[in-house]
């Protein structure tokens, strides 16, 4: 499988704390990728320094083979890479439709249909359709955050701690919807939530101390305890 | 240890010469005009320091830094003029000018402090916006923009007897903001400066410190306002006017900000600059919109030139100590 | 009756003028974090532009346009030249955009002289109306009705079009919206630009109504301006609209019936609002 993502030796400074200490995976085409690691490990920041809304200050991003590391946010999104942040960011005030309408990028038949598919994956939103987005439950917002990030297509998707908070029923809705989501695209997750993890991901990396530990197939961490143990609290 | 201590008296060796060679100066060089214009340099400096509390070491911005030289201003003047021209009542003005200073900036401070800074720039703006409109209104107390003389204490009628007043009051009002900044309560404010949400995470009531370090500001800025009009033995509105407190952020800027010295280098330069364009000005009309240039200056240097002239040259000082410094170490190491 | 027809009329016309400066300001705060304490001299710049333009061609409609055209370059001088270099940095924002309010309105006074300088209403739109007891004059109902026109459009602009909803979302979260592909420089450039030009015709609005220019006019409007993004809430048009004329009819009622506080009046409804609801009367971020 061709790798679609590839991050080396990363380095991040959020003002003048060193946050990101060298990160490097790879994240493989139609593949879920999971990001464990403590709290404070620097999960969310790596998305965040994918994104550029950290930029790294060392190492380089490569994706669909083009260098990312500089690029100003906004052409990052462009090149069909759909953020779903830890807080959701949905913006409050305004309406679910227009939650999904400022991330459209086009508003023809076929963006409609696109719309239509994805409203189908969360049938829940159509109910609030013209409610201020800010009222919503948090099972609701993740939701509508997933659906904002997957309204147009996306060749990756970026997921922060979606299970955070939620309900175990409602945790259950938002796997059945990234098992659809995985059948088109390719997911970098963050997750605290072992179980679901391991469920939904194909491969891992640890991240500890802002540092990669170890990279690897899902299935063979799920059955070393020792590592879960270590590194994850679990065990 | 004792290298330390050497060095510190070693400054403050340095320190004392300076004032004595100002002391000494208007009875060496014995110029009428050199005098005047040192004086006002001297009380500028004062308005300028009091504002680097704010900039420098607390990190916020006050767009009414003019209202408080003003209460200074119309405090000194109209209790000279109204009561009578005795030292007594003149250091009494002072007094009443730094009361009056010291609620406002206090009320100000408590109400917007713990906003964001753009509230407190905003607001103070808009506070000595409508103080101006007010004492353009009172005109029986003011006279409005016409302004009014007055007479100046006995005293001060010989202007070296003044000149050495002011600068007795910038020593002492220098010595005392250094103490103040140099206290584990300056301490705490430049903790404020660098990093406002992890002071407080630390346990810190942040603005308690912001609120004195107005205050302090204020009260400074007023001292610079009754010793302004005494100096002119005249006060009209335009004291009160934004130019006053745009004056100070140059002065502040150019010097150096968070460095207490740098604004006081920077009121001689404005002040020298000011002197010599209103003299190019008398050949060439356009010198008389100086504010241009200055302003220009002034946004060029909030860009390129953020350490001001004391502070780039401190910056310099310090990094070839440190450049020293290693190279002992590295001889140490090799020995 | 007729009084208070007046003083109403007196407060609408003079808060509708207050709208025009904060509208753009308040935006411009909500969308990108930047105070722009020279968008006074940019009212004042539009104010010497109509009453050239006018001048010259003696249409006041050439004048305004002429005004908004002024507004929206200097306006994109000053996002590029000013703000940009500063972008995200506060306190040097804050600092340098008060010095540049200094330079251009000494500039105001190197084009066209430092004095005053008079302002006449255009014929069509000068005299007033009787109607019973009642005289209303004709060009402070024009102005009123231009700052509603004004509301109006960008009203609809801000609720239905996706530029006005990518605005919208960019106040509440600005670092979101560059997450789902929006370039939100240019989109600050483009709001920047339209908030000098509305302040623009502010001013050119202003000038026939006060008679006379000056240079330092800017400011004296702009804190008003502050004022009422303080009430209405950083980053809400409405609010803005809603604490100009607040602000308005305040001062107007205050000047006749209390003189002595009319000063006072819009101090005390700001203290108010920042004692009690800090965030402005119409918050945007909850």
């Amino acid at each position: 499988m061709t790798i679609l993502l590839e991050i080396n030796d990363t380095h991040t400074y959020i003002e003048q704390y060193h946050i990101l200490q060298g990160v490097s995976f790879q994240a493989k085409k139609g593949e879920v990728s999971v990001l464990l690691g403590r709290n404070g490990a620097g999960k969310t920041t790596t998305l965040r320094t994918i994104m550029g809304l950290n930029p790294a200050s060392k190492g380089e991003i490569i994706f669909n083979g083009v260098d990312i590391t500089k690029k100003p946010t906004y052409e990052i999104a462009n090149m069909k890479i759909g953020y779903v942040p830890e807080d959701q960011a949905i913006f409050n005030g305004l309406t679910v439709e227009e939650n999904l309408r400022v991330a459209m990028r086009k508003e023809d038949e076929a963006a409609m249909e696109r719309q239509e598919y994805v409203l189908n994956l969360f049938p829940d939103l159509k109910k609030f359709w013209k409610k201020d987005g800010g009222y919503l439950s948090g099972g609701q917002k993740q939701m509508l955050a997933m659906a904002r990030a997957f309204v147009n297509e996306a060749e990756l998707l970026l997921i922060d701690e979606p299970s955070k908070g939620l309900a175990p029923i409602i945790v259950e809705k938002v796997m059945e919807a990234l098992v659809e989501m995985k059948k088109e695209t390719t997911i970098v997750l963050v997750e605290q939530n072992f179980y679901m993890a391991s469920q939904i991901g194909d491969t891992y990396t640890l991240i500890d101390d802002g540092k990669t530990i170890q990279s690897g197939l899902m299935s063979e961490l799920i059955h070393d305890n020792e590592l879960q143990h270590r590194y994850l609290g679990i065990g | 240890m004792e290298h330390m201590l050497g060095k510190i008296n070693l400054k403050s060796v340095y320190f004392w010469l300076i004032v004595l060679v100002f002391v000494l100066f208007p009875f060496v060089i014995d110029s009428r005009p050199m005098t005047i214009l040192l004086t006002q340099i001297f009380i500028f400096a004062i308005l300028a320091m009091s504002y680097d509390i704010l900039l420098g070491y607390t990190g916020i911005v006050s767009f009414g830094h003019a209202m408080f030289f003003g209460f200074g201003a119309y405090a000194t003047s109209v209790m000279l003029k109204n009561i009578d021209s005795s030292l007594t009542v003149f250091f009494l003005s002072i007094i009443v000018g730094m009361v009056i200073a010291g609620i406002v900036s206090f009320l100000i401070g408590l109400l917007t402090l713990r906003l964001q800074s753009h509230f407190f720039a905003m607001f103070t703006l808009a506070v000595s916006g409508l103080f101006l409109v007010l004492a353009e209104k009172w005109r029986s107390l003011t006279q409005g923009n016409d302004g009014f003389t007055f007479r100046a204490p006995e005293i001060f009628s010989d202007r070296i007897n003044f000149y050495l007043f002011v600068l007795f009051c910038l020593v002492l009002v220098f010595l005392l903001l250094r103490l103040f900044v140099n206290s584990p309560f300056g301490k705490v404010l430049i903790a404020v400066k660098e990093n406002e949400t992890r002071t407080k995470a630390l346990g810190y009531k942040t603005i308690y410190y912001k609120v004195v370090s107005s205050v302090d500001a204020g009260v400074a800025a007023s001292l610079a306002g009754s010793l302004y009009v005494v100096s002119l033995r005249f006060v009209n509105t335009s004291m009160m006017a934004i130019d006053v407190t745009l004056n100070a952020l140059l002065m502040t800027i150019i010097g150096g900000v968070g460095t207490l010295v740098g604004p006081i280098v920077g009121a001689a330069i404005i002040e020298l600059a000011k002197h010599n364009l209103s003299i190019l000005a008398k050949t060439y009309p356009i010198f008389e919109r100086w504010i241009i240039f200055f302003g220009i200056i002034y946004i060029l240097a909030v860009i390129f030139f953020p350490k001001g002239v004391v502070g780039t040259l401190k910056e310099k000082w310090e990094g070839r100590k440190m450049v020293r410094q290693q190279a002992m170490k590295q001889k140490e190491d090799a020995a | 009756m007729e009084l208070l027809i007046n003083l109403t009329i007196n407060g609408l016309s003079t808060g509708m003028l207050i709208f025009l400066l904060a509208s753009g300001l308040t935006l411009i705060f909500g969308l990108m974090h930047v105070l722009n304490f020279a968008h006074g001299g940019l009212f004042a710049w539009g104010a010497y532009a109509g009453v050239w333009f006018y001048s010259i061609t003696s249409s006041f409609t050439v004048a305004l346009i002429g005004a908004i055209i002024v507004g929206a370059l200097l306006g994109f001088i000053t996002e590029r030249l000013i703000i940009r270099p500063v972008y995200g940095d506060v306190v040097p924002q804050i600092l340098i955009t008060l010095g540049f309010m200094l330079v251009i309105s000494e500039m105001l006074k190197v084009v066209w002289g430092p004095n005053q300088i008079a302002a006449t209403v255009p014929p069509a739109l000068s005299g007033s109306w009787e109607i019973g007891d009642v005289l209303i004059i004709k060009y402070r109902l024009f102005i009123i009705l231009m700052g509603f026109l004004v509301f109006g459009i960008f009203y609809y602009i801000l609720k239905r079009t996706k530029i006005g909803l990518i605005v919208r979302a960019g106040v509440i979260n600005n670092e979101m919206v560059q997450a789902l592909g929006i370039n939100i420089k240019r989109v600050f450039l483009l709001v920047f630009m339209t908030g000098a030009a509305l302040a623009a015709l502010g001013g050119a609005l202003m000038a026939p109504y006060s008679g006379v220019i000056y240079a330092e006019m800017g400011m004296d409007f702009a804190i008003l301006a502050f004022i009422v993004v303080v009430i209405g809430g950083m980053g809400s048009f409405p609010g803005s609209l809603f604490a100009a004329i607040l602000v308005g009819l305040a001062g107007s009622y205050m000047a006749y019936y209390v003189p002595d506080l009319s000063l006072a009046v819009n101090m005390i409804i700001m203290v108010l609002v920042l004692i009690f609801r800090p965030q402005g009367l119409f918050a945007v971020k909850g």
